[in-house]
């Protein structure tokens, strides 16, 4: 009897002591959510070097109120089932003081209620779906959306930059590609511009053969390509074998190395709009460009960018409200021209960021600025 | 003209799902087991004809026979990780080593390859062939090409050699060829081994085609090679090959005819319809169960 109490009573004392040691003063947490393995490896991994480079910054300037940054990461494997997961994981751990994440909007869309109901922040780098910062108090996006950046595309790239009077639009198959998609396609209508033809695929897809001669059939002067940079590289090399003459345009998200190197001469003249360049002259911007290249090996694309003034972002609102969930994400509500590398940011009442753009060109292989509407 | 366009292209994609399908189905005859993992070995054939190519300046042929070298070693070993040990045990064991081999080879990949797609450079200068209206690359000629012969070969190889119809007598009746003389371990080890070295050879072929490799491409491709299996009839090579070409044929026709969002759905519900009406496939014999 007496040895069972005892033993009861040093479950006890050690199960205190263990919550106490885990919780050294010295620290602060935050959580990453993000595809660090599976289809969207690649994405998850500029998150990952992004925030941790970040926290090292930051870590290196005497942490946040005198405490060390510490950067939780958790693998999504690019699943919204996982993401939502991640987030019961992350509202429970008392310790985590917000959260950045997630990368697709699929993503950050499922598990937004979780956030929400527990009053944690998930902000996400990049998720662009309207519908996302408008799903809770806590959700906060800073990549802008697509309500913002279809009518860019469709007056000042399709209309004004390429002149087209025709467009058709391909894209892929998921929450972010539709709304990206749908926005563009009724601003370019709202330009006067004729559609085609609007042709979904699905994400794993690798031919596109089919659809892109289905697409040609209709005769556009241009193509919309709504795809990460990976699919719209092989989407432009697929149109370049077809021998087919067409001018190129996609969003934001092809911006990135990869696509010139894997799109070759077939992305050649794609149009695409950004905030955040690699010829940049800002100082801290180069600085960032070549502590990522010395990590990664590579050079940083706009995910990358967002990731980073995601995490610097957080811990300045920590920073300035204190070691408190709800404190932290009135603070993050009320940025204010906050100067990131990716530009100022300043929130909207829903929680998120109207960006300006310039027009992004690929020119003998290189992305070059074409037009600057940030100023 | 547009028909024939999107004919052609299904054709060439076709043959690559037609090598596919008959790898996979040399592995269920010669096993009598779904494989879930032949997928990653489509995406080893794929990289290890990557880098030769990339390191090493091969050409199409060397890079072919990288992929078929690769995946036949890798063949050998998915034999006796996942199979032999479980030969006299319950026949899910040996399926879900299968799975487990398919996960750990993927991350495995992605450990060691990295995360990114990868460039598969441009290994002829690909230029089209005018053919009346239609536009064809000496690319997709070369694949159809090279799967043309490879079919032909094995065709040679399981009618005319002794190992050919030891591996067909070993996939009919394992106990009978055994009694009969036939070594049967080495028999399958030999046929997974080849199976698995098509596999390679037509992720290679995928590679060269869409230019591109990627240490996760081999799930959604080697759900369409099962699809062509039971399309063409399982354990019937020349059915795999036909029930390949025709599933690329009716992909590209269902997007032409219908939305390019349909593709995955008319290549399944040709397999639930084909499972429906004719279980045994096109050119399948009809079996009793075993």
């Amino acid at each position: 009897m007496s040895k069972k109490r005892l033993i009861l009573a040093l479950t006890i004392i050690f199960s205190i002591a263990g919550s106490v040691l885990a919780a050294p003063a010295g620290t602060v947490k935050i959580g990453l959510s993000a595809p660090i393995t599976g289809n969207l490896a690649e994405y998850g991994e500029n998150f990952k070097y992004s925030v941790l480079m970040a926290a090292d910054k930051i870590n290196a300037n005497g942490g946040i109120r005198g405490r060390k940054l510490v950067v939780d990461i958790q693998d999504s494997k690019g699943d919204p089932k996982e993401a939502a997961l991640i987030a019961q994981k992350f509202v429970q751990d008392q310790e985590i003081l917000a959260t950045i994440g997630e990368f697709s909007s699929t993503s950050s869309l499922a598990a937004a209620p979780i956030y929400e109901r527990y009053g944690l922040v998930q902000l996400s780098p990049t998720a662009s779906h309207p519908d996302f910062a408008k799903a809770g108090q806590y959700m906060f996006g800073i990549i802008g959306t697509q309500d913002a950046e279809g009518p860019f595309n469709a007056k000042y790239i399709a209309k004004k930059y390429l002149k087209l009077k025709s467009v058709a639009a391909i894209y892929v198959n998921n929450d972010w590609g539709l709304v990206t998609k749908d926005r563009f396609i009724e601003a370019a209508r709202g330009e006067g511009i004729k559609v085609t033809s609007q042709q979904p695929f699905f994400e794993t897809e690798k031919d596109f053969n089919a659809v892109l001669t289905k697409i040609r059939a209709t005769n556009p002067e241009g193509i919309f390509i709504a795809a990460m940079y990976n699919e719209a590289a092989l989407i432009c090399r697929q149109i370049k074998k077809l021998g087919w003459n067409v001018k190129l345009m996609a969003p934001s998200s092809v911006f990135s190395e990869k696509l010139l190197e894997i799109g070759g001469e077939a992305v050649e003249g794609l149009a695409t709009n950004t905030f955040f360049a690699l010829t940049d002259p800002d100082p801290k911007v180069q600085v960032y460009i070549n502590e990522f290249r010395k990590r990664a090996g590579r050079n940083p694309n706009l995910h990358a960018a967002s990731a980073y003034d995601s995490a610097l972002l957080l811990a300045e609102a920590i920073r300035k409200a204190g070691f408190n969930r709800k404190a932290i994400r009135d603070q993050l509500a009320q940025t204010k021209n906050f100067p990131g590398i990716t530009g100022k940011i300043t929130f909207t009442p829903v929680g998120d960021v109207v960006r300006k753009y310039k027009i992004l060109v690929v020119e003998n292989g290189q992305w070059v600025v074409k037009k600057d509407y940030t100023q | 003209m547009f028909w024939l366009q999107q004919i052609f292209n299904g054709i060439t994609q076709g043959s690559i799902y037609a090598l596919m399908a008959i790898g996979y189905s040399i592995i269920l005859g010669i096993i009598g087991l779904v494989t879930f993992v032949h997928g990653e070995v489509i995406m080893i054939g794929a990289f290890a004809g990557f880098f030769m190519v990339t390191f090493l300046k091969a050409n199409f042929f060397l890079a072919v026979l990288a992929g078929f070298a690769a995946s036949w070693l890798l063949g050998i070993i998915i034999e006796r990780v996942c199979y032999r040990p479980f030969r006299s045990g319950p026949r899910e064991i040996a399926l879900i080593a299968t799975i487990g081999l398919s996960i750990l080879l993927r991350s495995l990949s992605q450990v060691t390859f990295g995360t990114e797609q990868k460039l598969m450079p441009d290994l002829l200068n690909s230029h089209f062939i005018p053919l009346g209206q239609i536009r064809i690359t000496n690319i997709q000629l070369l694949i159809i090409f090279t799967v043309f012969i490879l079919a032909l070969l094995l065709h040679q190889f399981f009618y005319k050699t002794k190992t050919g119809i030891a591996l067909r007598a070993v996939s009919m009746n394992k106990q009978a060829a055994a009694l009969l003389g036939v070594h049967v371990n080495r028999t399958i080890l030999l046929g997974n081994a080849l199976g698995c070295a098509l596999g390679g050879v037509s992720g290679v072929l995928l590679g060269i085609y869409y230019n591109s490799v990627h240490p996760v491409m081999g799930a959604s491709v080697a759900m369409k090679a099962f699809t062509a299996t039971v399309f063409g009839g399982i354990g019937s090579i020349p059915g795999a090959a036909l029930g390949g070409i025709l599933l690329g044929i009716f992909e590209n026709l269902g997007v032409a005819i219908f939305s390019s969002g349909y593709r995955d759905i008319i290549s399944f519900s040709i397999l639930i319809l084909i499972l429906l009406i004719r279980p045994q496939g096109i050119l399948g014999r009809k079996e009793l169960e075993r």
